[in-house]
C-alpha cells in the first residue's frame, strides 16, 4: 500500500514536472538551444501567481493563467533581445548567454522581492481526497489537473493549429520551413515564449504546496533536465513521460533514502542516461 | 586589418619579442604590487583573489580552451580539494601541502571517474552532465554530514604560522604562493596548447570527425586535459581552503560562485589564450569585491547581478574575449 501511495504521489507531482519539462524541451526542439535559465521562469511564474494571491486575492490555479501571459510577454522580449543573438553561434556563446541569464534572473528577484519565504494561503491546503485506501491531498491534484489541462492544450495548438504545425516543422528542419515562407524568426520567438510561460504555468500551481523564493530555481534545474534528456531533448511526448518518471523516481527513493539524498538518486539516473542514451529513452534506432 | 608585411618571418620575430616584453613587464608589476599595497590591507587582499581565481579559470581554460570541454561543474574538483586536505589537517595533523598532493591525486581520480561516462558527449550535453556532477558533489557535501560537517562546514584548524603548515601572518606570502601556483599553470596551459597533444586537441576542436577519421585519438586526448584540469582545480581548492580559514558546501561546491565563475573570467579575458583568464581575472574580480563591499548591505545580489549581466554582454558582444578586441585595436593602429 505504500508502494501505491508513493506511486501516485509521484504521478501527481511528476505530472506537474512534465509542464515544467515540455517548456524546456520545447525551446530547444525549435531552438536548438538548451535554456539553462529555464528555473527561473518557473520561480518568476511563483512569484506572479503570489502576488496575485497577495494583492488581487487569486487562486494559485487562477494566478497561474496569469503567470502564462506575463512570462509568455517577457519571454518574447528575451528571446528578441537576448536569444536572438546566439542562433548558430558556438556551443559556449549559447550555454554561457542563458547562464548569464540564469544569474541575473535569480539576483534580479533577489533585489526586488528580497529573500524571504512567501507561501499562500488556500482553503484547501491541507484537504484530501481519500479513494481506494488511497490519500490524495487536494493542492496535489489540483495542480495535476490543471497541468494535465495545460499540456493537453498545447498538444492540440502544435497538432491542429498553422502556428503549431509551423513550429515543429521549424524544429525539424528550419532551413526547409524559411524556404517555404515561414517567418521562421518570428516563429523562434513564439515558441521561446512558449517555452518559457509553460514552465512559469507549472511553477505557479505548486504555489499551495510549495513556498517561494528567489533561489527557488535551483531546486528545479537538475529535475527538468533530468526528465527531458529521459525522454528525449527536443520530444514534447518524451518530456512528460520523462517528467512523470521523474516525479515517481523521487518518491521512491524516499521510501528507502533519507529525503537529503532523493536529488542524489535524480543525479545519477540523469549522468548515467547522458551517459548510455543522450538521444533519450524514447528515440528508436 | 592590418597591412601585410612584406617578410612575415621578420613579423613573426618582431610579435614574439613584444610578447615576451609584454610577459615580462605583467610579471615585473605582478612582483611589485605587493610592495605597493599595505600588509593586512583589503587591496593586497583582493589581489590574492584575483591570482587565486586566475589559477581556477585558467584550469577551467585547459579543459575548455583547449579541447572545446566546457565543463559547468569544475566547482566539483574544487570543493573536493578544499575538503581532502582540510579534512587530513583536521584528523591526522597531516600538512596541506602533503594535502595539496592528496588533493591533486583525488581530483585527477574523479576528473578521470567523471570521464567516463561524459567524454564521448559534446557542446551542451558535456555541459549538462558536468552541471549534474558539481550539484551531486554539492548534495553530498551537505548530506554526507559525518564526514564533511555537512550545511555547516569545516573550519581550518589555526596553527602557529609557519611555511611547513601552508599558513602565513603575511598576506604577502600568501599573494607569493598563489603566484607561483598561477605561472605553474599557466605553464601547463602553454606545455600542453605548444605540444602534439595540443595540436591534436586544436584537430578535434574545430572538426571532430575530421580529427578522429584521420586517426587521433580524440576520446584520450580529451581524457588527458579532463584529468589535468581536474586535478589542478582540486590544487586550487586547498589554496583557497587556507586562504579562508572557512567554507561550506554551498560556497565551495557553488555553481555560480565557482563553476561559473571560472569559465566567465576565461570568457571575458579570451578562451584558448593562456593571457585570457588573467585579463579577466584582473578585470572582474575587483570589480565583484568593490561592489560587494558598497552593495552587499543594502541590495544584496547586486554584485551577482552585475556579473550576470557582464556575461551576457561580452557573449552577445565580445564572444571571443576581450583579448580578441585588444589584439584588433592593436591591429588597427
Amino acid at each position: 500500500m505504500e508502494l501505491i501511495q508513493a506511486l501516485v504521489n509521484g504521478l501527481l507531482i511528476g505530472g506537474v514536472y512534465a509542464v515544467i519539462s515540455i517548456g524546456l524541451t520545447l525551446v530547444f526542439g525549435v531552438m536548438s538551444i538548451i535554456n539553462f535559465a529555464q528555473a527561473e521562469f518557473l520561480m518568476l511564474g511563483m512569484f506572479i501567481a503570489f502576488f496575485c494571491w497577495q494583492y488581487l486575492g487569486l487562486d494559485p490555479m487562477i494566478g497561474a493563467l496569469v503567470a502564462f501571459v506575463v512570462v509568455f510577454a517577457l519571454g518574447m522580449l528575451v528571446e528578441r533581445g537576448l536569444i536572438e543573438r546566439v542562433i548558430g553561434a558556438p556551443d559556449v556563446a549559447q550555454i554561457f548567454l542563458t547562464v548569464g541569464l540564469l544569474i541575473v534572473l535569480e539576483n534580479a528577484a533577489l533585489l526586488a522581492f528580497g529573500s524571504d519565504y512567501r507561501s499562500v494561503r488556500v482553503p484547501y491546503q491541507t484537504q484530501a481526497v481519500q479513494f481506494a485506501g488511497l490519500i490524495i491531498g487536494v493542492p496535489y491534484l489540483l495542480a495535476f489537473v490543471v497541468s494535465l489541462v495545460a499540456g493537453v492544450l498545447l498538444w492540440a495548438f502544435m497538432r491542429f493549429t498553422w502556428l503549431g504545425q509551423a513550429m515543429r516543422a521549424t524544429a525539424q528542419d528550419s532551413a526547409a520551413a524559411l524556404s517555404l515562407g515561414m517567418d521562421v524568426r518570428r516563429i523562434r520567438q513564439i515558441a521561446f515564449g512558449l517555452g518559457v510561460a509553460m514552465t512559469a504555468l507549472g511553477g505557479a500551481v505548486i504555489l499551495p504546496y510549495f513556498t517561494a523564493s528567489p533561489t527557488v530555481g535551483a531546486q528545479f534545474v537538475v529535475l527538468m533536465f533530468t526528465a527531458v534528456v529521459l525522454g528525449g531533448l527536443g520530444n514534447v511526448l518524451g518530456a512528460v513521460i520523462g517528467g512523470l518518471a521523474v516525479g515517481v523516481i523521487q518518491t521512491l527513493s524516499t521510501l528507502v533514502l533519507p529525503i537529503q539524498l532523493q536529488n542524489l538518486v535524480l543525479f545519477i539516473v540523469f549522468i548515467l542516461v547522458l551517459a548510455l542514451r543522450p538521444e533519450g529513452l524514447l528515440r528508436q534506432k | 586589418m592590418s597591412r601585410e608585411p612584406l617578410d612575415p618571418g621578420a613579423s613573426d620575430a618582431a610579435a614574439a619579442r613584444r610578447c615576451r616584453i609584454g610577459w615580462g613587464l605583467a610579471l615585473l608589476v605582478a612582483l611589485i604590487v605587493p610592495w605597493l599595497l599595505p600588509d593586512q590591507g583589503y587591496s593586497l587582499r583582493v589581489a590574492c583573489l584575483v591570482l587565486l581565481f586566475a589559477t581556477l579559470a585558467q584550469a577551467w581554460n585547459i579543459a575548455a580552451g583547449l579541447s572545446g570541454l566546457i565543463s559547468l561543474g569544475h566547482a566539483g574538483f574544487f570543493g573536493a580539494g578544499a575538503y581532502v586536505s582540510t579534512l587530513l589537517l583536521i584528523h591526522y595533523g597531516i600538512s596541506p601541502w602533503f594535502g595539496m598532493i592528496a588533493a591533486l591525486v583525488f581530483g585527477g581520480l574523479l576528473a578521470a571517474l567523471l570521464s567516463l561516462p561524459t567524454l564521448r558527449l559534446r557542446g551542451h550535453y558535456f555541459a549538462l552532465a558536468t552541471l549534474a556532477f558539481g550539484e551531486v558533489m554539492r548534495v553530498i557535501g551537505n548530506s554526507w554530514s559525518d564526514v564533511t560537517g555537512g550545511p555547516v562546514g569545516l573550519s581550518v584548524p589555526f596553527a602557529q604560522p609557519s611555511f611547513g603548515g601552508l599558513q602565513f601572518a603575511s598576506l604577502r606570502s600568501y599573494y607569493f604562493l598563489f603566484l607561483i601556483a598561477l605561472i605553474i599553470t599557466c605553464l601547463v596551459f602553454e606545455r600542453i596548447r605548444g605540444g602534439a597533444l595540443g595540436l591534436r586537441l586544436r584537430a578535434l576542436k574545430n572538426h571532430p570527425d575530421a580529427a578522429a577519421s584521420l586517426g587521433v585519438d580524440t576520446t584520450r586526448a580529451k581524457f588527458t586535459v579532463a584529468v589535468i584540469s581536474g586535478a589542478i582545480t582540486a590544487v586550487v581548492g586547498v589554496l583557497y581552503a587556507q586562504f579562508m580559514f572557512f567554507f561550506d558546501p554551498d560556497t565551495v561546491f557553488s555553481l555560480a560562485g565557482i563553476s561559473v565563475r571560472a569559465a566567465l573570467i576565461a570568457i571575458i579575458g579570451g578562451m584558448g589564450a593562456v593571457a585570457g583568464p588573467l585579463i579577466g581575472a584582473v578585470l572582474i574580480i575587483p570589480i565583484e569585491e568593490l561592489s560587494n563591499m558598497l552593495f552587499s548591505a543594502t541590495a544584496a545580489g547586486l554584485s551577482q547581478l552585475v556579473f550576470g549581466a557582464l556575461l551576457i554582454a561580452v557573449v552577445i558582444w565580445q564572444p571571443r574575449g576581450l583579448l580578441a578586441l585588444f589584439r584588433r585595436l592593436g591591429g588597427r593602429k
